[in-house]
């Protein structure tokens, strides 16, 4: 016997498994999709030691710095206490030369070193960074991270080793 | 009234969703032997989104460039999630779609729903076919494999063959005078930019007039019912529109199916300096052209053989698209029954021949053959009358095709 309320029992099941069946067809679309859109796992990542392109004694207007870092740019900086011992023909000290990750923690434009300043200097906003990453003055909301430099081969001509731990 | 509904009142006032309504309901499908020839159009619709959406998901990877082009498709397939999957169901999608496009010309044409005042929905039809094989054609260049450098190599060299305006659409088409990274960029540019504007256009008309037209009946099946308003019709909402989701469904499982199991081949990079791969061959759809080319001698009298084939297709093309206007009584009519006949056994004969090339590959063939002529027969059941010898007719051959198609076969799987 099928009386009314049955039949609507069973009609009422009937547009619910439809509904059922296409939000599952819909899933198993856009699930794959959605998959697709996440970016590639990034090619570098964790530790990482790169030799800047040039010698310490181009710096501080050497062509290529910012360099190349596990793909981030990566500043070199000459210290003015490291300049004139490299004009004296002094040896360097490690605390001589520093490298940043020169990405600004602002809105992430590429900082810059001002030799007349004495200072790290981002164009974008005006924010300014001691030769510690620390922030001076503008926008700019933590300091640059620091990065460790090793100087090896002749003295007043030190290859600049970079690297980071993980 | 909860709160869909107060949502709903709201957006249908300041929507005029009314409007919309009514004219859905005012939209009817007429019911008829041939009725489920009109899921074809729906179906190519269906599989022409999931073009749109993977070609966009596929844009954000690819890069078209002759030294980055092969890498970027190959980082797809190998290490973007789903990249395999996304990239297969492309490919195959492009495929079905011509597959459906040519089945919706053929029924179209055989319910001769291209009368007046369809005429220009055919035209925009057949455009809308060329257009999705020149999508075929660019799009096949772009993984920059050696298989996609050899046949754009060929294609491209056929349109140099057009007398007089040939060279000229060759150094068009190339960019140059070879296949080169810049043919590339044209490529992409035509398969990304070009094309998908003339098709939105296109397509734009071509339901803009069949919405206006409404469906056209049979003529046959009109002569059934003399007074209009006592033949059988169906609302298209929601009583088409459901039947027309099983087909997308249909089209969707397949296509799955397909992409899955049978994931796209990527091959191997292009070389321009490399001799052809043998067994090199286009998409199915240019195979019939591609067998013909082929097997046409050299000279034809005085003539250029090669010239008289690109011709002769030429002038298929535009004898399919001017059909409406060539249909000028029965004379005429008996005239195109017999050319469209002798078009598809071309077709089929051809595709076949040009599938499996190699001799030890006979059967295969005759396999192939078979069984499109199987599906073509089938297609003309539903417009033949059930009470004439026609439909007995058509059955016997139909048994024919399967017993040839069936025997081929086994004799294939037990030699």
């Amino acid at each position: 016997m099928v009386d009314g309320r049955q039949d609507g029992n069973r009609r009422a099941w009937l547009l619910r498994s439809l509904a059922g069946a296409i939000s599952a067809t819909v899933v198993a679309v856009f699930y794959p999709v959605a998959c697709f859109l996440r970016p590639r796992r990034a090619t570098v990542s964790g530790a990482l030691e790169v030799v800047a392109p040039f010698k310490v004694n181009e710096l501080p207007d050497a062509s290529g710095n910012p360099f190349n870092f596990g793909g981030k740019p990566c500043l070199v900086v000459l210290t003015p206490e490291g300049t004139k011992r490299l004009a004296s023909g002094a040896r360097l000290r490690p605390d001589d030369v520093r490298a940043f990750d020169a990405v600004c923690t602002h809105l992430q434009c590429t900082v810059e070193y001002r030799a007349d300043h004495d200072d790290i200097f981002c164009p974008c906003h005006d924010g300014v960074y001691d030769l510690n990453g620390r922030t001076v003055s503008g926008p700019p909301p933590r300091p640059l991270e620091m990065y460790k430099v090793t100087l090896r081969g002749a003295a007043g001509k030190e290859e600049v080793v970079v690297s980071r731990k993980s | 009234m909860d709160r869909v509904d107060r949502l709903y009142c709201f957006l249908r006032e300041r929507l005029g969703l009314d409007d919309l309504q009514r004219l859905a309901s005012k939209k009817r499908i007429p019911i008829h032997g041939s009725t489920h020839f009109y899921y074809f159009g729906g179906m190519a619709l269906f599989l022409f989104m999931i073009q749109i959406v993977t070609g966009i998901l596929l844009s954000l990877y690819y890069k078209p460039s002759p030294d980055q082009a092969f890498e970027s498709v190959e980082a797809i397939v190998t290490e973007v999630d789903f990249g395999w999957l996304i990239r297969s169901a492309h490919s195959w999608s492009a495929n079905l779609l011509i597959g459906v496009l040519f089945l919706h010309l053929l029924t179209t044409y055989l319910m001769r729903a291209y009368r007046r005042p369809r005429e220009i929905t055919w035209v925009t039809g057949v455009m809308l076919l060329g257009l999705f094989m020149a999508f075929g054609f660019s799009g096949y260049l772009l993984p920059w494999n050696e298989l996609a450098f050899f046949a754009t190599r060929v294609g491209t060299a056929i349109v140099g063959i057009v007398p007089v305006i040939g060279p000229q659409l060759l150094l068009l088409a190339r960019g140059g005078e070879e296949v080169t990274g810049d043919t590339l960029a044209r490529f992409y540019s035509l398969h990304v930019v070009v094309l998908p504007l003339l098709t939105f256009t296109l397509l734009g008309a071509h339901l803009f007039l069949v919405q206006k037209h409404g469906m056209s009946v049979p003529g046959r099946e009109a002569g059934v019912h003399d007074d209009r308003a006592g033949s059988p019709s169906m609302p298209f909402v929601p009583d088409f529109l459901l039947r027309d989701m099983v087909g997308w469904y249909l089209a969707l499982a397949l296509l799955a199916a397909l992409s899955a199991l049978f994931p796209w081949e990527l091959g191997t990079k292009a070389d321009p300096f490399s001799s052809a791969p043998e067994g090199i061959q286009p998409e199915w759809y240019f195979l019939f052209m591609f067998q013909t080319l082929k097997l046409i001698p050299a000279y034809i009298g005085p003539f250029n053989g090669e010239v008289i084939g690109v011709l002769f297709f030429g002038m298929c093309g535009l004898v399919v698209l001017l059909t409406p206007f060539l249909d000028g009584g029965r004379n005429s009519r008996a005239v195109l029954n017999v050319l469209a006949a002798i078009a598809v056994a071309f077709f089929i004969v051809m595709t076949a021949w040009g599938w499996f090339s190699k001799a030890d590959q006979q059967l295969w063939r005759i396999v192939l053959g078979a069984l499109l002529t199987t599906i073509a027969l089938f297609l003309l059941v539903p417009s033949t009358n059930p009470k004439t010898g026609a439909r007995q007719m058509l059955y016997g051959f139909m048994a024919l095709a399967v017993v040839v198609l069936l025997a081929a076969a086994c004799w294939e799987v037990l030699a």
